[in-house]
């Protein structure tokens, strides 16, 4: 019988983390060396500042910085509130039948292929946006804000179901017991105690909006603009990079989707920072 | 003298999942004194005393039967009356709970957050309540240097009684107290009867309790409960 002691297994979990930062590490770094010569010679600023038009030798991104933003932010406006409210009503709310369905159909859409959501998105969403609204064709950022938030808030829902479930009922009686009702309880217990859980699925949530390739492209119109409004097509970095991916190896087009790749990345990170931060301050607030 | 009755139950009847917990239950206690309510493991002594402030509620898949009164004023209150609120009445009958469950905030938090819920300023008249319960458990003078810290770096015994300050907050009428010893030291238990002894002529106690010795030193009367059935009403100890 193989004995495995403790500094054994410490070793093992060390050297997993490890690998595990290498290469987030080695892909921020295969980035950075593929996308150099786009930084060199003082392009980096024409990256960020010029429109895309490759014939006239203009690899600027900005307006897919500007069209990622756009989609991913809204995404999360919308699908934050009604995954909570969701939530609420799994484990807090209705602990019956209810809930047990409501919660295995949202178990169910965290399986669904992402490119089921976008199909769903045109054949279905598009015409209603378009015939509704009657502006343009319907491919627009609303659209695929909406087919986002379908795509993410599953598994914000789960994660703060989880989150409800885990607080000790013990707390929940103290409230009670004292003459405090489900609401306070909620306000005053639930919701502070699972502050953990929340944070860590919206920021899931939203490194899943920011990183969508397949919906924004199905969806969002891919028109290279800023989005002036919620009707406007964008194109997101993703779906850039998507587009782009077939233009020779060589080319200053083909290079610009490793800055697409950058920005991403450094959008991710600082966003997830961010959310950790003021979720890091409202936990020790609490 | 004749006692005042303070509860009444009448053909309270509970089950929970379709099994029967409390069978017909009809019993009164006194008020302003110690009723001590005994008997086996699963006998339903914590269910019974859920069915006097509504706290099974919260519970799914319970079903209860039958009448309880309890006297506010010079009424008696059908405590499941539609119009009797119940947020009301778990201010009127607080509860402390076998294992301590303080909230995961300050010592002083914890104990004025009763009234945070009723929606009372919590101002200088808030904090010398605070001091009053603290020192009606005896933990004041264990505190009174460190209200600010979590009420879970106290120690077992410190903080059932804090969860009984809590309770009394509110200046309830009746108490339940649901073993509220049986994870405490002997020192910590000690304490916590002499407290209950001390409350007795204030409000109405009623102790579940595994030790008999126990219930002998504290309790006016005792009450046992086997298979939901209540036997052995009432017997008088004390005078």
């Amino acid at each position: 019988m193989i004995r495995i002691n403790e500094k054994t297994i410490e070793k093992f979990f060390f050297l997993s983390a490890f690998f595990s930062a290498l290469v987030t590490c080695s892909i921020f770094a295969f980035l950075f060396v593929l996308g150099l010569p786009l930084f060199s010679g003082g392009r980096f600023f024409s990256i960020i500042t010029q429109p895309w038009a490759p014939h006239l030798g203009h690899f600027g991104i900005y307006p897919m910085i500007a069209g990622t933003l756009a989609v991913s932010l809204l995404t999360m406006v919308v699908a934050f509130p009604l995954s909570l409210g969701c939530a609420i009503l799994i484990s807090v709310v209705d602990r019956g039948k209810m809930s047990w369905l409501l919660r295995k159909t949202v178990e169910m859409m965290t399986g669904v292929p992402t490119v089921i959501y976008g199909f769903v998105g045109i054949f279905l969403l598009v015409p209603l946006v378009r015939e509704i609204f009657e502006a343009g064709s319907g491919m627009c950022v609303l659209s695929a804000v909406l087919m986002l938030t379908l795509l993410v808030s599953p598994t914000m829902i789960l994660f703060f179901c989880d989150s409800f479930e885990r607080v000790p009922r013990s707390y929940g009686d103290a409230v009670l017991a004292v003459g405090g009702t489900e609401i306070q309880k909620f306000l005053y217990v639930t919701l502070p105690h699972s502050w953990t859980g929340i944070v860590i699925g919206f920021t899931l949530s939203l490194g899943r909006a920011l990183g969508d390739t397949l919906v924004a492209l199905m969806i969002a119109g891919n028109a290279v603009q800023v989005p002036g409004s919620l009707f406007d097509s964008a194109r997101t970095l993703t779906s850039h990079i998507a587009l782009v991916f077939a233009a020779d190896y060589n080319s200053m087009e083909f290079k610009a989707i490793f800055a697409c790749g950058i920005f991403l990345y450094l959008f991710t990170t600082i966003l997830v920072c961010a959310v950790r931060l003021v979720g890091g301050r409202r936990k020790m607030a609490g | 003298m004749a006692e005042t009755v303070k509860i009444k139950t009448r053909n309270l009847s509970f089950s929970y999942n379709g099994k029967r917990i409390l069978r017909n239950t009809s019993i009164d206690f006194a008020e302003n004194k110690i009723a001590a309510i005994v008997g086996p493991s699963g006998s339903g002594k914590s269910t019974f005393l859920l069915t006097l402030n509504r706290l099974w509620e919260s519970i799914p898949n319970c079903n209860l039967e039958g009448r309880v009164e309890m006297k506010f004023g010079n009424t008696f209150h059908d405590i499941y009356q539609k119009k009797y609120p119940v947020t009301r009445l778990r201010r009127q009958v607080g509860m402390v709970f076998q294992a301590p469950n303080p909230l995961p905030m300050s010592i002083y938090k914890n104990v004025v957050f009763p009234l945070e819920l009723a929606g009372r300023k919590d101002g200088e008249d808030a904090r010398i309540m605070v001091e009053q319960c603290l020192k009606k458990v005896g933990l004041w003078g264990e505190v009174c240097d460190r209200l600010d810290t979590s009420a879970l770096s106290l120690s077992g015994g410190q903080q059932q009684r804090l969860c009984i300050a809590r309770a009394m907050m509110l200046q309830p009428e009746v108490l339940l107290l649901d073993e509220p010893t049986s994870s405490l030291d002997h020192k910590a238990a000690a304490a916590i009867e002499e407290l209950l002894v001390d409350l007795k002529g204030q409000c109405t106690v009623l102790v579940v309790s595994h030790y008999l010795d126990q219930v002998q030193r504290i309790a006016d009367s005792i009450v046992e409960l086997q298979d939901g059935d209540m036997k052995g009403r009432s017997l008088v100890f004390a005078a």
